[in-house]
């Protein structure tokens, strides 16, 4: 009896942790029994494309902590890196990437301004927002890729400072902005409590539709950032990439221990998660294991992951309306 | 704090439902009309009319199991790859005869939706990221079955069954089979939805506690809701195998986002409880109508998705509206 309350305790207490300790077991389990997984190309190569879904995971974590969620990513890093582009080779680089962090926000202010002014569900309004932003990506660039010519600009995205990848410390770089508003800035810290519930926000006096509009437009504009240097990793502007970032994003952010209902998480987590999901991806690959069966083992992790992060809120306090046999 | 019986419940909610319906219809109406006048006519020829039937069967079918997950508070994000799985599933195994080749591509996707209801239902787990992970599951499994690519015979080289590839050009009456085979699924699930068992999907998404307390057996309905979502899905993709005569893994990605879609736009709500047949089957057409129309116009494909897009705003916009009303 006394056991099992003690080792309760002790899940209890590593609970926040989870991810970290999944991502720790991934790390053993790639040094030990992977080659080449430690070289500084391959750690390097993971980080570079993580760093991108992380900028991502960081802007969705922020909407799902108001227990909402942004299905336009994918579409908006599209809409981004094409506008980046092609303003970016008639005019010069810097108003590209103006272009491109404004138009992303202003797609992120009318899905703020839809879900928070109206009573649709953000489901379905970032959904249709996933097709306007296609669409208009397509229309603009007329279907086809924009290369870029800006060699300063391309090598950004491929540029390092003691062997880590700028793109990585823009992440961290964010996510440490992303902490500080969270933690520190009343508005941050309303974005947990309107997760929580919203009804009792909104009755003491909380103003509930900025803080949820505040959230999607700080997604959209996170996504564009990623956008930006998805662009000049890439070297051209692409209306078709993206496809399916959104999937990603949150699938880390759940990983990390964010829950769909809202008002949980924590960004140390959700950072986790996206570096499980890179280390996933990287172990397949290097173990030489068929793309085709790639996605039933990812699909097997991300059920444990969350099986793992359930566990605990069962273990810690119940939730309420769960029904007695759960 | 007024307390509502579980029948008041049923009749508050089914007048709302009602409402819902009546918006959704009034949608059809008014996109019927455009598209009459835009075509001048030419949508209104019974041979288009048939054609809209004949191109949504497929989406028709699937949106029916996405509802009744959707009504269960629930999501099925893995409709689409299960209906490319059973496209490839239904193909390799042609070398069984027709009648065991469907018997077989029922049972494997059934059998993951039992996993799907499993997680959701007795192990609590978010029905978004458990469909989520099947979703990756299942389309990986086609892929490894078909070897990325399309399959266009069974495993002993069997071409695939004649019978199927008759089916859509046969009528009943002047309705193409694949339509007869949405209808069908369509009374099968109102059916379902009057018996005892399936009349609790509405209570179960609209109030799990006062469902579990009033002895509402929770965790059956949910786990059948994931059973039936996966059937249906599974139907839909031996329906996409009779139409192109191929297998492909890629071939279930435009039903996922199109089913929620459809859903929806007939009146469902997401968070459960609320939403109806009729509705689903409005939302389908709908959707199926705004492709036709943007293809007898000549809008370009590129800018499709966008205007799918506002379409959807739209309707869930009329249709929220009465929410709080």
């Amino acid at each position: 009896m006394r056991n099992k309350a003690s080792a309760r305790r002790l899940a209890q207490r590593l609970n926040p942790y989870s991810a970290w300790i999944v991502l720790l077991v991934l790390v053993a389990y790639g040094a030990f029994g992977v080659r080449n997984f430690l070289s500084q190309m391959n750690l390097s190569a993971i980080l570079y494309q993580y760093s991108i879904i992380g900028l991502l995971a960081l802007g969705q974590f922020l909407v799902i902590l108001t227990a909402g969620i942004d299905l336009s990513q994918g579409s908006v890093v599209a809409l981004t890196s094409i506008t980046a582009a092609l303003v970016m080779t008639r005019y010069n680089v810097w108003l590209g990437i103006a272009c491109g962090l404004l138009l992303a926000t202003s797609m992120g202010a009318i899905s703020g301004l839809l879900v928070s002014r109206t009573s649709m569900p953000p489901f379905l309004v970032t959904l249709g927002m996933m097709g306007v932003a296609r669409g208009l990506a397509m229309q603009i660039a007329n279907a086809r890729p924009v290369p870029v010519y800006n060699d300063s600009f391309i090598a950004f995205g491929s540029s390092s400072l003691l062997g880590i990848p700028v793109s990585t410390y823009i992440w961290v770089g964010v996510a440490l902005l992303c902490l500080f508003f969270l933690t520190r800035r009343p508005l941050g810290r309303y974005v947990y409590a309107v997760g929580s519930s919203e009804e009792n926000c909104r009755l003491s006096g909380i103003k509930v539709p900025s803080v949820k509009l505040t959230v999607y437009v700080l997604s959209a504009l996170l996504t564009a950032v990623g956008g930006v240097i998805w662009t000049s990793r890439l070297g051209s502007g692409s209306p078709v990439g993206g496809v399916n970032y959104e999937l990603e994003s949150i699938a880390a952010v759940v990983v990390g221990g964010g829950s769909l209902f809202g008002g949980k998480g924590r960004i140390d987590g959700v950072m986790a998660g996206v570096l499980i999901f890179g280390l996933i991806n990287s172990i397949l690959n290097l173990s030489g294991i068929s793309p085709f069966w790639q996605g039933m083992i990812k699909g097997l992790i991300v059920l444990l992951a969350v099986a793992l992060s359930q566990l605990r809120t069962r273990g810690g306090d119940k939730e309420e309306g769960e029904p007695a046999n759960a | 704090m007024l307390k509502l019986t579980y029948l008041q419940q049923w009749k508050v909610r089914s007048k709302t439902d009602n409402q819902r319906i009546l918006t959704t219809l009034i949608i059809l109406v008014a996109l019927f009309a455009i598209a009459a006048i835009l075509s001048r006519g030419v949508f209104l020829k019974p041979s288009n009319l048939l054609n809209l039937v004949f191109q949504n069967a497929i989406l028709g079918v699937v949106s029916l199991g996405q509802f009744l997950v959707i009504i269960t508070a629930g999501i099925d994000l893995s409709v689409g790859s299960l209906v490319g799985l059973s496209t490839v599933l239904l193909m390799v195994f042609q070398f069984a005869g027709l009648a065991g080749a469907l018997v077989m591509t029922l049972v494997v996707p059934l059998v993951l939706g039992l996993i799907n209801g499993f997680f959701v239902s007795l192990r609590r787990l978010p029905a978004f990221v458990v469909t989520l992970a099947m979703m990756l599951f299942a389309y990986s499994l086609a892929q490894v079955i078909s070897g990325g690519a399309g399959v266009y015979s069974g495993l002993n080289g069997a071409p695939l069954s004649p019978a199927l590839v008759a089916f859509n050009k046969q009528v009943i009456f002047g309705i193409p089979y694949p339509a007869i085979v949405w209808i069908a699924a369509l009374l099968g699930v109102s059916l379902y939805l009057r018996l005892s068992l399936g009349h609790f999907t509405y209570a179960v998404g609209g109030n799990e506690l006062a469902a579990f307390l009033s002895g509402i057996p929770v965790v059956t309905v949910r786990l059948l809701a994931y059973i039936l979502s996966a059937l249906y899905a599974s139907i839909g993709g031996i329906l996409a195998v009779a139409r192109v005569g191929e297998g492909h893994p890629a071939s279930g990605q435009p039903y996922l986002l199109d089913s929620i879609a459809a859903v929806t736009i007939g009146g469902a709500n997401l968070a459960g409880g609320e939403g109806s047949v009729i509705g689903t089957l409005m939302g389908v057409i709908i959707l199926g109508t705004i492709n036709n129309i943007m293809n007898l116009l000549n809008i370009s494909p590129m800018m499709q998705p966008a205007v799918k897009g506002i379409v959807i705003l739209l309707a869930v916009y009329i249709n929220s509206r009465k929410k709080r009303g």
